[in-house]
């Protein structure tokens, strides 16, 4: 009784919506979108610049690309998911499982390096695959099994942790040398984030797979009728988004240091933040991961400028969460001028 | 008959009344049916592993605990039937509480601190609902948003500190009773009566549903979209002040840090009682046995005696596991009403049945 109401309700708009907004309409607007974003970004590092003069200092430079490299990360397989309209919350509590279990491994159980690497990853991507099936095959909302995945993998965090003595210092040389070490004037984990970004980016351009993203994003029905695996893209789409959970937490580690319970925590919201400071339309279909690469550099400029500033550590919550609000209405209100011309 | 308004008033839900037989009526009520086997197979299991548990004074405990939850959740089936969410709600009950601390610190009455808080907490609503319904910005962004800054702004504005508050209005709310029935509980009930009516017994609650089916087709039809979204948001706003006020007098003060985690539950409650996030379905009968459900495994599990770790591991397990049966069921659910299609031979539409 309840799904052919919902069927009937949503065909024809989906129908119509395909009729109004063809590709190259979208394309275009997508372009000023990125537009609107970069000079966003370009307007708050000149802001920012002006304001503080520490803040356009190379050493700062190389500070937030370092800070903003695990959000980046993990941001590539938030915008991957939430271009297929759906959402991964899990992601914060999957960092601190793959650094946590990188670092028991590594340090209390003394498994090679590689070795526990390897294992973190595996198990990274073994939990998207769990949100993977259960939002594809099963067919549970996304937004409801990525949280009821969070809590289940905090949980396994916890346990992990209180095993190892609540925390876990990591000492190798390797990820010392991540943190400090530059090549090409940048510092190692920025040019990491930045392959891994080229890497994503041409797999979501130029491959079929990115295409049966766009196209099951922007329209599910119509993909499967054109013979579009959708629960196999769905599928892919959530690994990818553990994967990337499991090196952010790689680099979360090389960047704190010490292992603790807090490390990753809200980090799920602020990568979909950073998604959809990126403009990337819930609507699905529209938005990539070069726009989230701009979004999450916004968040990380505008954090780091409130640490500059001194600002009270109480009140920098507060301020980033209004920034954040401030920056999505004006790329929304560009889109929103947009959108109402198709009416 | 839970849930009977959500299918009769979804939009294109015709001949859903038709069909009235016994079978008809579990298949479409499978899901709902399964969480109530669930909650009680969670009752009785925990019961069993903690015979102390099983006391009236833990369901009088429980209940109240859990009534700000309970609260918020009606108002939250609204925002989700309507095709919206609400992420604030936690964040904002603890800014409501540091408002409503704050005026009374200042004024030193809480009946003004707590008109204060509502009129916050409102307008906060009533903004929202501006910012999603004229500029078309998705509610999750903006209540994302809110989750973030309320939040802070609680922090800041307290330091990181409590305020107490602690008058007879406090006491009275902790202490009171009529017949085993807190003030809290008391509070819930009437809140679910109140959604119940607003859903199924007025234009408000049949444009929810509309909003929800179809939002161009309702704004086609003259529904005044910004309208109701500015009543489906000030009424979320009203009753987070309503959790807040509980929320207040059970810690005796405002706490910037209280209530966190607190809109998942809320959200999770409304889904597993049958709502779907694309919108146009629910009922608030059938959010409240969501509702029971969270309160039995947050009430039960948390009297196990178990470190924080496994807790929350095994509250989310059984979440998803009662997600995945659930999911079964509608399926399960969906075939036998193809099957009944098919023998009628109005096979029409129900191909895509089931499909996620």
């Amino acid at each position: 009784m309840r799904v052919p109401s919902r069927l009937r309700a949503s065909l024809p708009m989906e129908a119509e919506r395909d009729a109004v907004a063809p590709r190259t309409a979208n394309r275009i607007g997508s372009g000023l979108q990125r537009l609107g974003i970069l000079l966003l970004a370009g307007l708050l590092f000149a802001i920012f610049s002006a304001t503080s003069s520490d803040f356009s200092s190379q050493a700062n430079i190389d500070n937030i690309l370092i800070q903003i490299s695990v959000l980046a990360v993990v941001s590539i397989g938030e915008t991957v998911v939430m271009l297929l309209r759906g959402i991964d919350l899990s992601v914060g509590s999957v960092v601190l499982l793959s650094s946590v279990v990188m670092s028991a491994l590594s340090v209390n159980h003394h498994v090679p390096l590689v070795l526990a690497i390897g294992a973190a990853l595996i198990l990274s991507l073994l939990i998207g695959c769990i949100n993977g099936v259960l939002t594809a095959f099963i067919g549970i909302e996304p937004i409801i099994v990525t949280l009821a995945t969070l809590m289940v993998v905090q949980g396994l965090d916890e346990v992990i942790l209180s095993q190892n003595g609540s925390w876990i210092q990591v000492l190798d040389p390797f990820f010392t040398s991540l943190y400090v070490n530059q090549v090409l004037f940048l510092p190692v984990m920025a040019v990491i984030t930045f392959v891994l970004y080229a890497v994503a980016a041409i797999l979501m351009q130029n491959t079929p797979f990115g295409r049966n993203v766009y196209a099951v994003g922007g329209n599910a029905r119509a993909a499967r009728l054109a013979g579009i695996n959708v629960m196999t893209v769905k599928m892919a789409a959530y690994a990818i988004a553990g994967l990337c959970a499991g090196i952010a937490g790689l680099l979360e580690t090389a960047q704190v240091g010490t292992i603790s319970q807090n490390i990753a925590s809200g980090l799920e919201f602020s990568a979909v933040t950073a998604v959809l400071v990126g403009g990337l339309s819930l609507t699905g279909g529209a938005g990539s991961v070069l726009n989230t690469l701009i979004g999450a550099t916004i968040f990380g400029m505008i954090n780091n400028y409130l640490t500059l500033k001194d600002f009270s550590i109480y009140y920098k919550q507060a301020v980033s969460g209004f920034l954040i609000l401030i920056a999505v209405i004006l790329i929304n209100v560009g889109r929103f001028g947009h959108m109402r011309e198709e009416r | 008959m839970a849930g009977q308004g959500a299918v009769d008033r979804g939009p294109a839900a015709v001949g859903a009344a038709r069909r009235r037989s016994l079978p008809a009526f579990l298949d479409a009520r499978l899901d709902v049916l399964l969480l109530i086997v669930m909650t009680l197979i969670v009752i009785i299991v925990i019961g069993r592993l903690n015979p102390a548990w099983f006391a009236i004074g833990t369901l009088q405990t429980a209940a109240s605990q859990n009534a700000p939850l309970a609260i918020v959740a009606v108002a939250m089936t609204f925002s989700i039937i309507s095709g919206n969410i609400d992420l604030s709600p936690g964040s904002m009950i603890a800014l409501t509480g540091v408002i409503v601390g704050l005026v009374f610190e200042g004024t030193g009455n809480l009946g003004v601190g707590i008109c204060a808080g509502f009129a916050f907490s409102i307008a906060v609503g009533l903004v929202h609902a501006q910012l999603v319904a004229r500029l078309g910005i998705n509610a999750i962004i903006v209540t994302l948003a809110a989750y973030v800054w309320a939040r802070g702004l609680a922090i800041g504005l307290t330091g990181a500190n409590a305020i107490d508050i602690n008058t007879p209005f406090v006491t009275l709310m902790n202490t009171f009773s009529l017949a085993g029935i807190s003030l809290p509980v008391a509070m819930a009930i009437v809140a679910y009566l109140l959604g119940w009516f607003l859903l199924n017994r007025t234009t408000m609650g049949r444009y929810t549903f509309a909003m929800g089916g179809d939002l161009r087709a309702a704004e086609r039809a003259g529904i005044n979209i910004p309208r109701q979204t500015m009543l489906i948001f000030g009424f979320m706003g009203a009753m987070i002040a309503v959790g807040t006020v509980i929320t207040i007098s059970q810690v005796a003060g405002a706490q910037p840090l209280e209530q966190q985690g607190f809109e998942l539950d809320a959200i999770i409650a409304v889904i597993v009682g049958g709502s779907t996030l694309t919108g146009g379905q629910g009922s608030v009968l059938q959010t409240l046995a969501g509702v029971i459900f969270i309160t039995a495994l947050n009430s039960g599990l948390g009297n196990l005696g178990l470190p924080d770790a496994n807790y929350s591991f095994i509250k989310g397990a059984i979440i998803l596991l009662a997600l995945a049966l659930q999911a079964g069921a509608r399926r399960l659910a969906a075939r036998r009403l193809r099957a009944r299609h098919a023998t009628q031979g109005g096979a029409r539409d129900v191909r895509a049945v089931g499909v996620p």
